[in-house]
């Protein structure tokens, strides 16, 4: 999956602003970004529900615009899922299927056994989680070589969200790639390969979520008993701060030696290297949108 | 309890149910208000100008007499109502408008209250607005409110128009009592259907059922002298009971209020229910109908199966009825020459033959087989702003091809719901002795088909390029194209207006052979509309 300077607006609003984002097969990929950033706009885009503004997306080398074939390897779930409200789940999943990129229908039978969903109900009287799983059983069952998930899990319970990161796992075991738009960055960091973060219809990082760490600053606490050396001056130390008397924390970008070998001279007592949460990392870029 | 302090620190907010009921009021008012007015302003102008044309239609006191005459047929009675007083204007317009437009206005009346209550509640708005310090009985009975009063506008609007006309008044009151109260009925109707059925479908269609039913009562009634008190058991039947412009009777019109009244009342009273429940819930489980889900069409099928079945009904004792009245209708006007003359000169031609007749009550055809299409293709919509399409068109197909499948499918079930009105005429006919072969029959039927498939290409073209408009749009060859034939004929309009009409273009087949040029050209028409409402539509961006 790739786009190339995709862009979307609906009259003064850019919802996507020249998106260039590659998926390679079998990769699962976070899409994270905050509410409006234009995470669904992009999926809609991909699935040629609507037509971009500016730019291309291309499926499999197939233009998005050209459904019948860009389809023919793909299963969708769409952020609220809306079903027939006279039919079960059992027929929904029938439809799907049938209509659908092919299905693997003892998968499908394990994974309704799995999400504990009772398919002789009507779909009107399924809860907002029930109709997701109902979408999420079709979608993992297909043998589609990319699954495009939007916020999948928003309406799960824990023990289904469990459920769902197993799926996840297990697709990428068959090699189907997976586009996961999320809010749950415990999910992302869970399963995804790499990620991007959206923000305002722009890209603002695509990473992996161990790189994306490392772009980040890391926190070192250490107490010692001899003289403290000048940090403040080496490359990547930042904000020294001295929490008590032999006992400081500063924050480090970039590889960790140098510091730690100025470090060694004060005989170090004891030494906490916290990496940032995702989370964190996510507020930051959320901030910035905010400031 | 901890002990709170008396003092008022804010000012206190007593006002605020009544600050969301209005803004309820005003909510349900922008809802409806387009629609109402369109209905309002119809039944104004068709009321005045079928009065002011009266003088020339109706030359004298003479033929005025021969018209009572002959609408004292029980075919004619059956068909078009019982006439009362033809040599007076007032009383010329209720025969020639009365049924049309109580139709209009309850019908309308039915489908906008399940649309602004049980839509509503289907779509998931309702839960926000009752989050509000709205109780949900308020809700329903505010809406009801605006609804009753929009249905009592149009009956106030025909008096209006007719007391403009310089007709009597006493007359001109109860005509539009009758129209107001048959609208306020069946906006009761659908009211009281929308606390019943969990759907806003289930609802409208039996609210539906309860107008087609009453109706057929009218007919029943008022073509059988023996079974003349049914007209008792119908708002169509008690609004003709009446007789404005003759006898001005009111006890019909107190039977009717208090019908709405008791309507109303029940529907308010069924009120009392859990939101987006009802008092008839499904089985909250059922084994799996496997059937007519394998592709897109098929499940096109299958979502239309049910309402076709609903159409095919009604559609089929319509015209089983219009079968079975046949014989006494021709013998009646092969007896009395003149008054197939005057017959046609009110507009309704050629019925002294059967042939005539069913070619005259099959041009009506078109009608309710293009509101089949049209209401199709508006289901389909419905399905794409719901979100239900969403997944079928991440499936490997183009959405133009889904819609494709979708437009045949409803082009079959019009052609179903033709051939079953063909046949039930057929059936009918044969049942009285009439001469009406099976053939003919079919083939008058079919003779409409173009005029539906017109309904059906302006739905298709409005899906595409207006999806919000396509009530009114969809309304234009079949309910538009009616109504202008039937206006430029009643106020001797330039030919050339009447000739926009696609019914003036149908030809009376059985009694003559169709107009094969004038069907080719409105299949051409139909299909262009199509392609066009086609390709638009893959182009757009789905809804929802
Ligand atoms: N049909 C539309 N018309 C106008 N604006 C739209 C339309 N659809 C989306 N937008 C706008 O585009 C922007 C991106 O919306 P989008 O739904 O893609 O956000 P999102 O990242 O999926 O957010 P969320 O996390 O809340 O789902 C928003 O500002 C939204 O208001
Ligand atoms: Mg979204």
């Amino acid at each position: 999956m790739r786009t190339a300077k995709l862009s979307k607006h609906y009259g003064p609003v850019r919802a996507l602003d020249q998106l260039d984002l590659e998926v390679a097969a079998g990769e699962v990929f976070g899409f994270l970004g905050p509410n409006g950033a234009g995470k669904s706009t992009t999926i809609r885009l991909l699935l040629g529900l609507a037509q971009p503004t500016a730019g291309t997306a291309h499926l499999f080398d197939v233009p998005a615009a050209d459904v019948a074939s860009a389809h023919r390897h793909l299963a969708y779930v769409p952020a609220d899922v809306a079903l027939w409200p006279q039919l079960t789940g059992a027929e929904i999943l029938e439809l799907l299927a049938r209509t659908g990129p092919g299905t693997d229908r003892d998968y499908q039978a394990e994974l309704v056994d799995r999400f504990a969903l009772d398919v002789n109900k009507p779909a009107r009287t399924y809860s907002t989680g029930n109709r997701q799983k109902v979408a999420l059983i079709a979608a993992f069952a297909t043998r589609a070589r990319l699954l495009i998930l939007d916020e999948p899990t928003s309406g799960l319970d824990p023990l289904m969200e469990r459920e769902f990161r197993t799926a996840v796992r297990e697709a990428r075991d068959r090699g189907q790639s997976v586009f996961l738009s999320s809010h749950q960055l415990a999910e992302v960091e869970a399963v995804c390969d790499r990620v991007a973060i959206l923000r305002a219809g722009r890209l603002a990082e695509v990473a992996t979520v161990s790189d994306l760490r490392r772009l980040h600053r890391t926190e070192i606490e250490v107490s010692f008993t001899g003289e403290l050396p000048d940090l403040e001056t080496m490359p990547g130390v930042d904000t020294v701060e001295t929490v008590a008397p032999g006992h400081i924390r500063f924050s480090l970008a970039g590889p960790p030696g140098p510091a730690l070998w100025a470090l060694v001279s004060a005989d170090i007592a004891t030494l906490s290297v916290r990496e940032p949460s995702l989370e964190e990392i996510f507020l930051a870029y959320y901030g910035e949108a905010i400031r | 309890m901890t002990a709170v302090h008396a003092e008022p620190t804010a000012p206190v907010v007593t006002d605020e149910p009544a600050r969301s009921a209005r803004a309820v009021t005003a909510l349900t008012v922008r809802q409806v208000r387009r629609a109402a007015v369109l209905v309002t302003a119809l039944a104004a102008a068709m009321s005045a100008l079928v009065a002011a044309t009266h003088a020339s239609t109706i030359g004298n006191a003479a033929q005025a007499e021969s018209l009572t005459a002959l609408a004292a047929n029980p075919a004619i009675r059956t068909l078009f109502g019982e006439p009362t007083n033809l040599a007076d204007p007032g009383g010329f317009t209720v025969w020639r408008t009365g049924i049309f437009l109580a139709v209009l206005i309850g019908a309308w009346s039915l489908l906008v209250t399940t649309r602004v209550t049980r839509g509503e509640e289907d779509a998931g708005r309702v839960d926000l607005l009752l989050a509000g310090p709205l109780p949900a009985r308020h809700l329903l009975q505010r809406q009801l409110a605006v609804l009753l009063t929009a249905a009592a506008a149009a009956g106030a609007a025909a008096t209006a128009a007719l007391l403009a006309s310089g007709t009597d008044p006493a007359g001109a009151a109860v005509h539009g009592t009758g129209l107001a109260l048959t609208g306020m009925f069946f906006a009761a109707t659908g009211a009281l259907a929308a606390q019943i059925f969990p759907a806003r479908s289930g609802a409208t269609g039996s609210a539906v059922a309860v107008l087609a039913a009453g109706l057929m009562l009218r007919m029943v009634g008022d073509g059988a002298d023996a079974l003349g008190w049914i007209r008792w058991l119908t708002p169509f039947g008690l609004t003709g009971l009446t007789r404005p412009y003759d006898t001005n009777r009111w006890l019909p019109l107190l039977v009717l209020a208090a019908s709405t009244a008791a309507m109303t009342a029940a529907a308010v009273f069924a009120g009392r229910r859990d939101v987006r429940g009802g008092w008839l819930n499904p089985a909250p489980g059922r084994p799996p109908r496997l059937a007519l889900l394998d592709s897109v069409p098929a499940f096109a099928l299958r979502r239309m199966l049910r309402p076709l079945a609903g159409w095919a009904a009604g559609i089929g004792a319509y015209f089983l009825l219009v079968g079975l009245i046949a014989q006494s209708m021709i013998t009646f006007l092969a007896d009395n020459p003149h008054f197939a003359n005057l017959a046609s000169q009110a507009g309704f031609a050629g019925l002294d033959a059967v042939e005539g007749y069913a070619a005259s009550l099959f041009a009506l055809l078109a009608l309710p087989v293009g509101g089949f299409a049209a209401a199709r293709i508006t289901a389909f919509f419905a399905d794409e702003t719901g979100g239900r399409l969403t997944l079928l068109c991440a499936g490997p197909r183009t959405r133009r091809w889904a819609a494709g499948a979708e437009i045949l499918v409803t082009a079959g079930g019009a052609v179903v719901l033709v051939l079953v009105a063909g046949a039930a005429t057929a059936a009918g006919a044969t049942l009285s002795g009439a001469p009406l072969s099976v053939a003919e029959s079919l083939a008058g039927a079919v003779n409409v088909l173009p005029v539906a498939l017109l309904s059906l290409g302006a739905a298709v073209l409005a899906l595409g390029v207006a999806p919000r408009l396509m009530g009114w749009i969809s309304a234009v060859p079949g309910i538009g194209g009616f109504l202008l034939l039937v206006t430029a004929d009643s106020v001797n309009a330039p030919h050339w207006v009447a000739q926009l009409s696609p019914f003036a273009h149908l030809a009376r087949v059985p009694a003559e052979s169709p107009h094969l040029t004038a069907a080719a050209v409105m299949l051409l028409v139909g299909s262009t509309a199509v392609f066009v409402g086609l390709t638009t539509y893959g182009r757009r961006d789905l809804a929802a």
